[in-house]
């Protein structure tokens, strides 16, 4: 329900965006020797006199019907370059949420289990580590020692993930994504799993006989799972902005990389679409992870 | 009147009521813990360096000196550079000064601009009970929004710079101080001297400011201290991208973006900032996990 204002948010920020485009898009459409009378006319034509909410309704009308218009730069509609950098930018979230989600419950859960020793301890610092560490700096640091010891390319995705080059590429960008990831899904594993091991159910389970790691497992996870949920959930959006630079150092061509690039390089067009599909991306990853919740607990489902 | 001679408490209970707040005084709890402690004199350390960076750094972090260029630390080209040169033949470690200052400026500038906002958007909206709703959705729009598009669509339409770094670190930083602050000013709604001060004919701004404002803020201080470790991380992040601070302008993340063409020849270039950044935000998540328990009830003891 907060998505609809969201949305419209968004899609106000990329309608100003068209706006501040330094070049008239009349005079463009005129060409060089059209006169001054010509230019009013076609400007008419294409409804820049209107008022700036009409405009703004205009706008929202082809955005639903694909139209984000032309890039500045290559001259190709937005909507084509965006469908080229979409499936990249999935595939590399993907590839960093496999390894990263089942290790931080893994850490997570062995922290809970061994709390206050010594484990527990170099768990939590490590996740502390996890989120302080600027994103670039593991991503530079994997360059230097892996990619440029020649072992891992991380220049470029050199095919798909089913391909063996595709495959050895992505290695280096889902690690980069993936270690500031492990910290926080670790440590909500463990605060959620402590807050259950106490609960009275877990009791019940212990006193009938259950061993304690069927208790953890059985009992205890399933339960501490949906705080773990939403926080990937929430995370996601934050999972986006390592993405996009993640994207940009292995020059992975994602829609982050392209966000990025039409930005320092002023094709207004593009920059819209590509801030309006990483806005409506991570929405609907939201909706996503309201279905799982309510998975996860039946009470949300039937309530 | 026997009551008023009655003292409540006797010295000795309030002698022992002095001693117990300043054993559980939250700077003595960080004290006592030693990473925290720790993480809070290093803090205080960077940030006097940043500050003093004009007076402290020994050399101009702007002078280029091409037969410096790219010489590593403890390199003979360059003896007085203690951590080398960058690809400009700068000195590494006044750089390293400059971009401290400069980082942690935009952070703090951004955390006192959108704190700010958001403190007033909290207040208000535990204050006037209407506007509670609307606020809090539009705080929660904001939350739900990933800070870094903030940052994506502000350079989009400002330019990139450092105003348009600023303003989206600021927006970042509104809706959690605004939880914050709406939830530390509902606390203190309910107090009575909040209605004693109506019934005295106090006006809602002087209630606001006087009353509420007032009793929020070292809460708010506090939670905004905190956001800074996660705004400077941001701020680097969209530096690095070349969205925010442009070179030559020393400041982390632009420096780390810059040396890392030369990551095989001179990894100082870039480690260096890398490692800065890290270390600071590293200080702040500590010092402000701590801080979080020793305000946090529940998990005293």
């Amino acid at each position: 329900m907060i998505s609809l204002p969201v949305l419209l948010g968004v899609l106000l920020i990329g309608f100003l965006l068209l706006q501040v485009v330094p070049t008239d898009p009349a005079t463009v459409v005129a060409g060089p020797t059209a006169t001054k009378a010509e230019i009013d006319a076609i400007r008419n034509d294409l409804g820049l006199n209107q008022p700036l909410w009409v405009q703004f309704g205009r706008y929202l009308g082809r955005v639903l019907q694909l139209d984000l218009g032309r890039s500045m730069i290559s001259n190709r509609a937005v909507v084509d370059e965006i469908a080229l950098t979409l499936w990249p930018t999935v595939e590399l979230m993907l590839a960093c949420l496999v390894w990263a989600v089942p290790l931080g419950i893994t850490l997570g859960t062995l922290a809970a289990r061994r709390r206050g020793t010594a484990i527990d301890r170099a768990i939590m610092a490590l996740s502390v580590m996890g989120v302080s560490v600027p994103i670039f700096w593991v991503g530079l640091l994997l360059i230097q020692y892996v990619g440029g010891a020649g072992l891992l390319p991380f220049q470029g995705r050199n095919g798909p993930i089913w391909t063996a080059d595709g495959f050895m590429s992505i290695i280096l960008p889902s690690i980069t994504l993936g270690a500031v990831f492990v910290g926080p899904v670790a440590r909500m594993t463990r605060t959620s799993l402590l807050e259950t091991l106490g609960a009275d159910y877990v009791r019940t389970a212990r006193a009938k006989g259950a061993s304690d790691w069927r208790v953890t497992i059985r009992h205890a996870l399933r339960n501490a799972m949906i705080p773990v949920v939403t926080l990937v959930g929430l995370q996601i959006g934050f999972l986006l902005g390592g993405s996009i630079v993640t994207e940009t150092m292995f020059a992975w061509p994602g829609v982050g990389r392209m966000a990025v690039g039409a930005i320092t390089s002023s094709d207004f067009p593009l920059a819209q679409g590509a801030i309006l599909i990483l806005a409506v991306g991570f929405m609907a990853i939201n909706l996503c992870v309201d279905v799982l919740y309510a998975y996860l607990d039946p009470r949300i489902a039937r309530g | 009147m026997t009551d008023a001679a009655l003292p409540l408490q006797s010295q000795a209970d309030q002698r022992a009521i002095a001693a117990i707040r300043r054993k559980n005084a939250v700077w003595r709890r960080i004290l006592r813990d030693p990473p925290a402690a720790i993480a809070a004199l290093f803090l205080i350390l960077i940030v006097g360096a940043a500050l003093l960076a004009p007076w402290i750094a020994p050399f101009d972090p702007y002078a280029s000196n091409m037969r410096m260029r790219l010489c590593p630390i403890g390199g003979a080209r360059c003896p007085d550079f203690l951590l080398g040169a960058d690809n400009q033949g700068r000195d590494m470690l006044s750089r390293i000064l400059f971009g401290l200052r400069a980082t942690l400026g935009i952070g703090i500038v951004a955390v006192m601009v959108g704190g700010g906002l958001g403190a007033l958007i909290g207040l208000s909206a535990a204050y006037f009970r209407r506007l509670d709703q609307p606020l809090m959705r539009l705080v929660d729009v904001l939350l739900s929004f990933p800070s870094i598009l903030f940052g994506l669509a502000i350079a989009a339409v400002m330019g990139t710079g450092l105003l348009s770094l600023v303003v989206a670190l600021s927006i970042a930083s509104v809706p959690s101080i605004a939880r914050i602050a709406r939830g530390a000013a509902q606390s203190i709604m309910q107090q009575e001297y909040m209605e004693a001060g109506r019934a005295v004919g106090l006006g809602d701004g002087a209630l606001i400011w006087r009353y509420l404002a007032l009793n929020c803020w070292p809460t708010i201080l506090i939670y905004m201290t905190l956001q800074l470790g996660q705004a400077i991380l941001l701020g680097a992040a969209l530096s690095f991208l070349g969205l925010g601070a442009q070179p030559p302008t020393a400041e982390l993340g632009s420096m780390a973006a810059d040396g890392r063409k030369f990551l095989s020849i001179a990894p100082q270039v870039s480690t260096l900032p890398c490692a800065a950044i890290f270390l600071v935000v590293l200080a702040f998540n500590v010092l402000g996990d701590a801080l979080r328990d020793a305000l946090d009830p529940k998990l005293r003891q």
